[in-house]
């Protein structure tokens, strides 16, 4: 009778609940995990779903070569409005889960700056149009910042960056 | 009928009385059914038990709408409970209580009198004890171990800890005080306070006066907070929002005063049973949500969203 009924209602203090299955991990690491050591390391990966995973391991990660630089030109693709919104990279904030950018470009006039989070349902792709340092001349090299911001300030800058992308 | 009966009128007035009808003949002989245990269920009068945690971190997670929430990781270090209190108020009324302990200790770390109350409750040396109210009907044996299978996702808790501590601040930080101007021949006093009162008339401080002083470090409720996801393989509560203290720091989690206990005592006062638990919740482990419940039960349970979805356009 326990199990038919643990059959019928999986979860019987709440209808609308999802249930999700349990990752398998091994005992010894179960044990750690339990008294707290290393558990947020560990959530880092166990809460990015497998799809986003690749993401966070190439284009997010610290050292890989097709990592993510803030300089780049990149096309994102998002399932709401604005489907697509091309710019530069200004800055990557790295928080496993909680991986975020901001890309910034200019429409009709207007600076418009849009952080997106990696983990995000709604975030389908980003495709990058230009790695930093790619063209010579006036922005040939990589930049020597972690974090963009200065570019708010210089127009000149980011058409040096950006400019002339039919993206 | 009559030919079930023997002639013998000896035999007829013995079994006269008997049953010799089909059915009965048929039926199925009754067993004697073993006393069965009346399972305890929630009410919405009865107040549970809390369980003390051990704040882990924050991070983000994203509902089933795509919307994006900081949650705070809560994590149950081998919750046991102690003892089931039970007193008399003078006003001849009863206190209920149930105590709980968490994060297992050494034994050479722990006195003589605290190793006795733990061998008593046959429960190995802990960290931190602490104790809930409770109705009379929500005790929990001593000795059950408690899981993170307690709360129901979609639930609201109420979660208390020390906040962290900020050293002697001044009254900007401490009260909010807007200090002076940057310039225009301020003195040095950018960030005093300012005057203390007023003159010869009351000619002293009003008690109380918000000074410059140790902030931080109280015991803070933070209030109506979400579950969002339970894991019971890692025994892990995960709250939407904030919780104070420090990470690693132990935490109490109770059902939530307002939301939870409030709403439903008043809601199934005034008959509208549907608004007694909050959207999505049916019904809560009662007297508790121990490990063996915890076994038989999915591994990770996440909380739906409950509104419309915040990216369609409203009319």
């Amino acid at each position: 009778m326990s199990t038919a009924a643990a059959s019928a209602t999986p979860y019987p203090f709440s209808k609308i609940a999802f249930v999700r299955p349990a990752s398998t991990i091994d005992q010894p690491i179960l044990e750690s995990l339990q008294k707290g050591k290393g558990l947020m390391p560990y959530l880092q990966s166990a809460l990015v779903p497998s799809e986003k995973q690749q993401w966070i391991q190439t284009l997010f990660s610290k050292r890989h070569p097709d990592r993510l630089q803030p300089g780049s030109v990149v096309t994102v693709t998002t399932a709401h409005a604005p489907n697509t919104f091309s710019g530069v990279v200004l800055s990557i904030r790295r928080r496993g889960p909680d991986t975020s950018f901001v890309v910034r470009n200019v429409v009709q006039r207007t600076g418009v700056e849009m952080q997106f989070f990696v983990n995000s349902p709604h975030l389908t792709n980003i495709k990058v149009v230009k790695k930093p340092g790619d063209g010579g001349g006036r922005a040939g090299r990589r930049t020597r910042r972690a974090k963009l911001f200065y570019l708010r300030h210089s127009p000149e800058k980011m058409t040096a960056i950006a400019g002339g992308i039919k993206a | 009928m009559l030919r079930a009966c023997s002639l013998n009128p000896l035999s007829a007035f013995r079994t006269c009385r008997g049953i010799h009808s089909t059915a009965a003949k048929q039926a199925i002989p009754v067993q004697a059914e073993p006393k069965e245990k009346r399972v305890a269920r929630w009410t919405p009068k009865s107040i549970r038990t809390g369980v003390i945690a051990r704040k882990r971190g924050m991070t983000a997670m994203w509902d089933d709408q795509g919307a994006r929430h900081p949650v705070t990781v809560l994590q149950l270090d081998n919750c046991q409970v102690t003892a089931n209190i039970k007193s008399i108020r003078k006003d001849n009324t009863e206190y209920h209580a149930v105590q709980v302990a968490a994060s297992d200790k050494r034994e050479k770390n722990t006195t003589a009198q605290m190793m006795g109350h733990f061998k008593k409750a046959n429960v190995g040396p802990k960290q931190i004890v602490k104790e809930f109210p409770v109705t009379p009907d929500a005790h929990v044996p001593v000795g059950t171990t408690l899981s993170a299978i307690h709360f129901v996702p979609g639930q609201f808790v109420d979660v208390i800890a020390n906040s962290i501590g900020k050293g002697f601040q001044g009254g900007m930080k401490r009260w909010n005080f807007k200090g002076l101007r940057a310039s225009h021949g301020v003195s040095v006093s950018h960030r005093s306070s300012g005057s203390m009162g007023a003159h010869q008339d009351p000619g002293r401080i009003w008690p109380g006066k918000k000074m410059p002083g140790r902030l931080g470090g109280v015991r803070i409720t933070t209030q109506n907070l979400k579950v969002v996801r339970v894991d019971t393989a890692l025994n892990l509560v995960f709250v939407k929002g904030c919780v104070p203290g420090v990470d690693d720091a132990h935490v109490m989690v109770r059902d939530a005063k307002k939301v939870m206990v409030a709403l439903a005592q008043h809601n199934h006062a005034k008959a509208l049973f549907e608004k007694v638990l909050p959207k999505g919740v049916d019904d809560l482990p009662f007297p508790a949500g121990t490990q063996e419940l915890a076994k038989t039960l999915p591994p990770v349970i996440e909380a739906p969203s409950t509104r419309t979805s915040p990216f369609l356009p409203r009319e």
